[in-house]
């Protein structure tokens, strides 16, 4: 199969802003899911009663906006990721504050870099996750790294 | 309870954290976090592209060492950054092992810079899954 390098000039793009109403159901299955069972992750009043608004999401939690903001990135045909060929390689989080339930998030991804070392190619995607009164929430930033697609 | 900056010195690790990945809980992570590449869920596939049978998430091994950090922190927001590169696969069966040791202590912020990392022993080998990573946490 022809071997296309990514489009190094949409660095910068941005993309569909992603919104994430933080459900307490939701919350419960991605806690079940990474074997969380600290009460401040799956009780409300446990949660209050240690300061917090409301049920905590894990840190991680915010991976969820990130796999609808990747699923945009890589649909786009402009880009040339050939999926199949693409391994997650670096995550990088800034969190501001923890996310809890009733919170609703909304982010809007962007390109943030794309270099080639090597044989391969590294495609950065940043999402700046907001809460609903604006605040910054976590910056995401992910590492896709595209397999042997460099032009060499 | 969060751990204080008195308390802690460079050089000390923090408890490790370790789990036997499984399928079941591999399968939930696809649903919850809506990740669904086949590779986390069909062997066939991942048997097609190289591998011996379906893998974890990268983001599956990075909860669980976010795990590790927050059951020692005692509250999530204390961690304020994480940054890992992810260099191995983990497969499922294995004993996934999140540490992490303290490598700067700043009196001014109380703030700890950490290293991260995750271990899994395959075939009488040390793999890091994750490695050369950091984590950013205040402490009390």
């Amino acid at each position: 199969m022809q071997v296309v390098p990514l489009n190094p000039s949409l660095v910068g793009r941005r993309y569909q802003e992603v919104s994430c109403p933080v459900t307490r159901e939701h919350v419960e299955r991605f806690a079940e899911a990474i074997g969380e069972r600290s009460p401040i992750f799956r009780d409300a009043d446990a949660a209050r009663a240690a300061g917090y608004a409301d049920q905590v999401a894990p840190p991680t939690f915010v991976t969820v906006m990130q796999i609808m903001a990747s699923a945009q990135v890589v649909l786009d045909q402009e880009l040339g990721l050939d999926y199949s060929r693409v391994v997650h390689g670096e995550q990088e989080y800034e969190w501001r504050r923890p996310v809890v339930v009733g919170d609703v998030l909304t982010a809007t991804p962007q390109i943030a870099g794309i270099s080639a070392r090597g044989p391969n190619e590294f495609l950065v995607i940043e999402s700046q996750v907001h809460d609903a009164s604006g605040e910054t929430v976590v910056v995401a930033r992910s590492t896709l790294l595209s397999r042997g697609t460099a032009r060499t | 309870m969060t751990v204080r900056f008195q308390d802690v010195s460079v050089g000390e690790e923090i408890p490790s954290l370790s789990k036997v990945v499984q399928r079941e809980e591999v399968k939930a992570y696809a649903d919850a976090s809506g990740d669904q590449n086949p590779l986390h869920q069909d062997d066939a596939f991942a048997r097609s592209v190289g591998f011996p049978g379906i893998i974890a998430h990268g983001m599956f091994t990075l909860a669980h060492l976010t795990k590790a950090l927050t059951d020692w922190l005692g509250d999530p927001s204390a961690l304020l950054q994480l940054k890992v590169q992810f260099r191995a696969v983990v497969f499922m069966d294995e004993t996934l092992v999140a540490k992490g040791r303290i490598d700067e202590l700043d009196p001014a912020t109380r703030q700890a810079r950490l290293s991260v990392w995750a271990e899994v022993e395959r075939a009488g080998e040390r793999v890091l899954p994750i490695k050369n990573s950091t984590a950013l946490v205040r402490l009390g």
